[in-house]
């Protein structure tokens, strides 16, 4: 690759402003999703809270297997009398009340390590397809009015108190044409299905652009100004997360990047100690020009036959429809259609009554 | 970017992608950019660099979307659209999308799907035909009629 791609800086007002910035080289990154899924469900594990169900669920009784001879099976039973408790069966899960099976503990294995070299792998190669349109597109982001992809907002538009506001955060990104994508997170909104919503979950939406800023240029104002925007998530760069880069481990965010943001990439991914960004194992992905380089093709046996290949017998031909196939089999078929003998009309009336001299010659002993 | 690939797009959203309509029998593709509305890797017009999308226009006739390979990472840009009007012959409509979809080094096999599409299209366009005035069955009916008179 003789120059890296840059990508424009696109100014509070949508347009263009002429600067552009040179593409870090962790957009150049493999896209990985099979390392990506993995990374994911194992970080996405980490913030769970223990759960169990209560450690003297079905045991508060004092209930004692009967034994045998009382022509009942020899479960412990509920003793005494008075209710209709007493003499039902206890403890068992397979018993009404009785405890769970397997009863959930809260010293299950809640949390997963990941390897920080994988993890990183992960977060460069979910970045690499935040750049990727067709994967935008993929992920369900509305980023059809997006001037470009990755999209970079001048750090002027965002720096300092300008977007500390919701309604200015707002207008900055339907300027740069993230509209769309709000839009789709604003009309997503749905009750969840099933308990969570007992649990602090009760609403489930679609993800909007998330906002890619540099703590130390663009300071934190923004993050108050973009926080109350449905689906819009923000981030330090120095902090990025798999779990908002590649939300359900699926590649492709819509990320908004500040230019201040995006200049420091290349540091940050420096500074990692034994970390070199991953490259991809090979120079051309794109199979239909593998195989028609004159490298491969050079090697490539001749093709045997002719563009269209007679396929003789091979395949049956319904003689009816096929002209060709039914002259072989009933050449006369062609006189028959040419002086249209199926069309002529049966001849009409009696035939003929015998003549005498017929009927003479017919009895002539 | 330098090493992502039409191929390397498709394996990637294969399985799962917001186009994607899955049926009991059958995987179908919500894509502006699929000339059949199958979710294969020939039509996926999201993945291909070079695509090609006919839709209804609003006024009659057909609109026509195809994608500028060289602005594959600026969506704002990347579609070319025109529209061939409801009064244009359907001849010089077909010929127009044909050439569109064929011409040029695009995509010359998607071109007969291309104008089956544009023609579909043209004659769902069509107004509907009123139903024939039913004809009286039966005798009784007829008098019935003629009665009326």
């Amino acid at each position: 690759m003789a120059s890296r791609p840059t990508v424009t800086i696109i100014g509070a007002d949508g347009k263009a402003t002429g600067a552009t910035e040179v593409l870090p080289k962790v957009f150049g990154a493999p896209i990985r999703p099979d390392i990506v899924k993995h990374v994911h469900t194992g970080i996405a594990k980490n913030k769970r809270q223990p759960y169990s169900v209560s450690e003297k669920a079905g045991h508060q009784t004092s209930a004692e297997s009967w034994g045998t001879g009382r022509a009942v099976a020899r479960i412990p039973r509920v003793s005494g009398g008075g209710t209709h408790r007493a003499g039902q069966a206890a403890f068992g899960n397979m018993c009404r009340s009785g405890r769970m099976f397997a009863p959930t503990k809260v010293w299950r294995k809640w949390h997963v390590k990941i390897n920080q070299g994988q993890k990183r792998f992960a977060t460069a190669s979910a970045l690499a397809a935040s750049a990727v349109a067709p994967l935008l597109f993929a992920r369900g982001h509305q980023v059809s009015t997006v001037p470009e992809v990755p999209l970079v907002i001048d750090s002027s538009a965002v720096a300092g108190e300008a977007v500390a506001k919701t309604a200015a955060a707002l207008s900055l990104l339907k300027a740069v044409g993230a509209g769309a994508d709000i839009e789709k997170v604003k009309g997503s909104k749905k009750v969840r299905a099933g308990k969570g919503k007992l649990r602090g979950r009760r609403h489930r939406q679609r993800r909007g652009p998330l906002v890619v800023y540099s703590a130390e240029a663009d300071g934190k104002d923004l993050v108050k100004g973009f926080r109350n925007i449905p689906g819009v998530e923000t981030s330090p760069v120095d902090a990025l997360n798999l779990l908002q880069l590649a939300p359900g481990g699926h590649l492709g965010r819509f990320i908004v990047w500040t230019s201040a943001a995006i200049k420091e990439l290349d540091a940050i991914y420096e500074s990692k100690k034994g970390f070199f960004l991953p490259t991809s194992v090979v120079a051309q992905a794109d199979l239909t020009r593998l195989i028609n380089s004159s490298e491969i093709q050079s090697v490539l046996r001749a093709p045997k036959g002719e563009a269209r290949t007679k396929r003789g017998a091979v395949q049956k031909k319904n003689p009816l429809k096929n002209k060709q196939v039914q002259l072989r089999l009933n050449p006369y078929a062609k006189a028959f259609a040419q002086e249209k003998l199926g069309e002529a009309k049966a001849e009409e009336g009696k035939p003929p009554k015998p003549t005498v001299a017929f009927k003479e010659q017919l009895h002539e002993v | 970017m330098s090493n992502v690939s039409a191929d390397l797009i498709w394996e990637v959203s294969r399985l799962q992608n917001s186009y994607l309509v899955k049926t009991r029998t059958a995987q179908f593709s919500r894509d502006p950019l699929n000339l059949k509305n199958v979710h294969s890797r020939k039509y996926a017009g999201f993945v291909n660099d070079k695509a090609i999308g006919i839709s209804a226009n609003e006024k009659g006739g057909v609109q026509v979307i195809s994608k500028k390979p060289a602005s594959a990472n600026k969506p704002a840009s990347g579609l070319h659209t025109v529209t061939y009007g409801g009064n244009k012959t359907g001849r010089k409509t077909y010929r127009n999308v044909a050439n569109q979809a064929a011409k040029n080094g695009y995509r010359a096999d998607l071109r007969s799907v291309a104008v089956s599409r544009a023609s579909a299209l043209r004659r769902a366009q069509r107004p509907a035909k009123a139903d024939p005035e039913r004809k009286l069955r039966g005798n009784a009916a007829k008098k019935a009629a003629a009665a009326k008179q």
